[in-house]
């Protein structure tokens, strides 16, 4: 049998490395750098059921559509939506009673105006006239009634139940009256009726899952995992709102689709993307990038209600063995801003307090804690902790940074990368011992403190329970006067900082990415809320 | 000087101008044909320059592994970091080159045992015939109908559920290392017990057994040696696909977690920031191939190197 040529081989071996080669190639290659790229992340494009620049509209009124690229939606009642694709959704088909501006400021939408007793007890909300709902029904006071009972009926289910705990009683005080009634103050009052599910429905709707919402536009077709197309609705109440004739929100699996989507010319807008990607689209021509600080962060927390976290010598140590200006740089490349491991992050204007620092890195002094701790309870010095990370975002990279800036203060941690679907499931995020979470971007910040940080607390995934804390936690949340509500925050910071089980690293950045032609967007820093009923066509 | 009479009668006996070589003999003889042709000498050398990498790679990385250089993040290739740095300023060169250690331990160590097993399992089904046989090979055969990858993630699967959260770092080495194991085993045992189908009737190993030598000797003294040339390309070929095999499953993020270096880790974490430093996917992509490739044309050359043995 004769042997096959050393040349054959060598000429297959070459072969093998080409196509070897090639595939990096294609892998590598600027993802989507023209476009035909991309296309197959879209599944085939089909031209746009509605208006676009190039097929023209109507000479007066809204014009053009605008693309957006988000994660499938699976929710459509408003009381039950939480994804940032379904607030974006319902937002844009519902009105909020009152919503919040990108300052993070109570602003009129349904209500008109209100008007606040001198106790803080009760709230008159004006409501606009003419407002009609997509079948033509007309809006009144009874469709606010309903959809705040509903929220806040404790047998219905909704995740609302205890936010609207405080309120007495809702009634229509005329037919665009409404008034609500406390039992107790709740400086947040505002703030809280414009949650994420406070989308105003149809009185009477049982199951509101029809899209029968007042907003600035309806509801044309939904195609679950595929997209949702929605038209200008012109009666909207608003003068001059929508602007556009046309929103469309397309499906996509992952950020990397959307933003080859965006460079192949399928979509125009996308918020929710890498810093790696986002970069990336920084030097693409007829793009323009936005990126804005938000309140999200990254939680690094130590259970405190067991060894080691019990101990705050333990605690000094892990949050002295941290480099936040490093983690930052590296993780969030700058973007966002640097933490001081509390959740009153620098956007929140008189509330934080840029003089609280965490003590500065040393490695040393956190060895000698850790040595003295050891010693005194024959604990292991090492820690040789398990860190829980779930697999989203940049907390893999945190992870793996933090684990090498702790090996150098001699603090082992080994790091347990799980899908969220895990790290969240069966609360096992408010069990283990050392874990990474992340939490998105809140309008003020009572919400960590009663949520994260209060003794009790839902998702108290610390297990912290600290009286001084408690005390300052219920003052600033229940106090009518701003001057008392700052100081208390303050002085939660200089807490949190010295000696709270956990580490804030960094504030995240909002990335978005809008293609040229468009005017009058204004991203928001939970992605779900920016609302694009007044964005225009640049040249209709 | 006059020689043994005994040893001149053997020479004797053997055919034309052979002797009895040494095993320093044999083997440098078995050494010169893993490097008698390019190919050959290319594929050898990859796989010597691997090992070598594997043995003394956290000792020739000129920084720590998992060592983030704060000045240099998301650097390019140049020569103080010959492979560049990766998204966390990890020197890319330093991890590919501690990662062959693990690729190592992992994808060789998994086929050792593969090999191992399936030899003894080839050996007695093959030799035994009957219903063992039958028992073993459908077994096997309903092991086969599945593809690798997907018996792999489900073994991982099963073996994340039992243990649940605790299942640290080092464990889930050990899962890949036991899926290799598990996947490999049918295939090598096929081919020896196909080897033994054709030997045991030959006429020396029927000599063998009616000399009434005992079983042991007959399974690894008679019939062994005929199925190692056979045993050795395979062995080389699990190898480069138990390469391939760990990769995909740490690719995926179900084989060894991060930030450990191995290489189809890091082509994943090198695709998520693919647009910012692609080095840090090129190289351990390239060192895969490179390996897998390297394995392929020394099996290659093993085949013929013991064909004509």
């Amino acid at each position: 049998m004769k042997p096959e040529t050393p040349f054959k081989r060598l000429l297959l071996t070459a072969l093998t490395l080409l196509v070897a080669a090639s595939l990096w190639l294609a892998a590598c290659a600027p993802a989507g750098g023209d476009a035909t790229t991309g296309e197959d992340t879209t599944g085939g494009e089909s031209p746009a059921p509605v208006a676009t620049e190039e097929t023209g509209a109507p000479p007066t009124g809204p014009s053009g559509a605008l693309r957006v690229a988000f994660q499938p939606i699976v929710q459509t009642d408003p009381g039950l939506i939480s994804s940032d694709s379904e607030v974006f959704v319902a937002n844009h088909v519902y009105d909020y009673l009152v919503d919040i501006d990108a300052q993070s400021n109570p602003t009129p939408r349904l209500a008109t105006g209100w008007t606040v007793s001198d106790d803080g007890l009760t709230y008159v909300f004006t409501l606009a006239e003419g407002v009609t709902f997509h079948d033509g029904s007309p809006f009144s006071a009874a469709d606010v009634v309903y959809t705040f009972n509903r929220l806040r009926d404790p047998e219905g289910g909704l995740p609302t139940a205890s936010l609207y705990s405080n309120i007495a009683a809702i009634e229509a005080t005329g037919t665009l009256e409404v008034t609500f009634t406390l039992s107790a103050p709740n400086p947040f009052f505002l703030y809280d009726l414009s949650d994420n599910h406070a989308l105003i429905i149809k009185d009477g709707t049982a199951a509101p899952t029809d899209f029968n919402g007042t907003g600035p536009f309806k509801v044309v077709s939904y195609t679950p995992e595929d997209r949702i197309v929605l038209e200008a609705n012109l009666a909207y109440f608003q003068e001059g709102k929508p602007g556009l004739a046309g929103l469309e929100v397309i499906f996509f699996a992952d950020d990397q689709a959307m933003v080859d989507a965006l460079r192949g010319g399928q979509v125009d807008l996308v918020m929710r993307m890498s810093t790696a990607l986002f970069e990336s689209l920084k030097t693409e021509t007829g793009i323009t990038t936005l990126d804005i600080p938000t309140n999200g962060f990254d939680l690094v927390r130590l259970r405190a209600d067991r060894a080691p976290g019990n101990d705050p010598r333990v605690v000094e140590a892990l949050k002295l063995a941290t480099d936040r200006e490093a983690i930052w740089q590296l993780v969030q490349q700058g973007y966002g801003a640097v933490g001081n491991d509390s959740p009153v992050g620098p956007l929140y204007g008189p509330y934080h307090d840029p003089a609280v620092q965490p003590p500065a890195r040393d490695v040393e002094r956190a060895r000698a804690l850790l040595d003295e701790w050891a010693a005194e309870t024959g604990g292991d010095p090492a820690l040789n902790l398990v860190l829980h990370v779930p697999d989203s975002g940049g907390r893999p990279d945190l992870a793996a940074v933090l684990q090498q800036q702790w090996a150098e203060a001699g603090i082992i941690v080994e790091i347990s990368v799980e899908p969220e679907s895990v790290y969240y499931g069966d609360d096992g995020w408010l069990e283990v011992d050392l874990g990474i979470t992340g939490w998105g971007s809140r309008p003020y910040p009572q919400f960590y403190f009663t949520q994260m940080l209060a003794t009790g607390g839902e998702w108290n995934e610390a297990h912290w329970s600290d009286a001084e804390v408690d005390a300052l936690i219920l003052a600033a949340g229940s106090t009518l006067d701003e001057a008392e509500r700052i100081a208390a925050y303050g002085q939660l910071q200089a807490i949190l900082a010295a000696r709270g089980p956990v580490i804030i690293p960094y504030y995240f950045a909002q990335f978005g990415a809008l293609r040229d032609g468009f005017i009058g967007f204004e991203m928001k820093a939970f992605a779900g809320r920016t609302d694009v009923s007044g964005v225009t066509l640049a040249t209709p | 000087m006059l020689r043994p009479y005994w040893r001149i009668v053997i020479q004797a006996q053997l055919t034309e101008n052979s002797i009895i070589p040494t095993a320093g003999q044999r083997f440098l003889r078995f050494a010169r044909r893993l490097f008698a042709d390019f190919p050959t000498a290319l594929g050898t050398s990859i796989m010597l320059l691997f090992v070598l990498a594997a043995v003394f790679g956290p000792l020739l990385a000129p920084y720590g592994f998992n060592q983030s250089i704060y000045e240099h993040p998301r650097q390019p290739p140049d020569s103080s970091h010959w492979f560049g740095t990766d998204h966390l300023a990890r020197d890319v060169f330093s991890r590919v080159l501690v990662g062959a250690r693990s690729v190592l331990l992992l994808a060789g160590g998994g086929t050792l045992v593969a090999v191992a097993l399936g030899t003894l399992v080839g050996l007695a089904s093959g030799y035994a015939g009957g219903w063992l046989d039958e028992l073993l090979m459908r077994l096997f055969d309903s092991l086969l109908a599945l593809p690798a990858l997907l018996l792999a993630l489900l073994l991982l699967g099963t073996l994340r559920a039992a243990y649940g959260e605790s299942v640290s770092a080092v464990s889930k080495g050990l899962g890949v290392f036991l899926v290799l194991a598990v996947v490999y085993t049918p295939i090598v045992a096929r081919v020896v017990r196909s080897v033994v189908l054709a030997v045991k009737t030959r006429s020396y190993v029927e000599a063998a057994r009616l000399q009434g030598e005992s079983l042991g000797w007959i399974l690894f003294r008679e019939i062994l040696p005929a199925a190692l040339p056979a045993l050795a390309v395979e062995a080389a070929l699990r190898f480069s696909y138990a390469i391939f095999l760990t990769s995909s499953l740490g690719y995926l993020g179900v084989g060894v977690q991060p930030p450990n270096p191995d290489w189809g880790l890091m082509v994943n974490e090198g695709r998520r920031n693919v647009s910012q430093v692609p080095w840090a996917m090129w190289f351990p992509a390239a060192a895969i191939s490179l390996v897998v490739v390297g394995a392929n044309l020394m099996a290659d050359g093993l085949k013929r190197a013991l064909r004509e043995e």
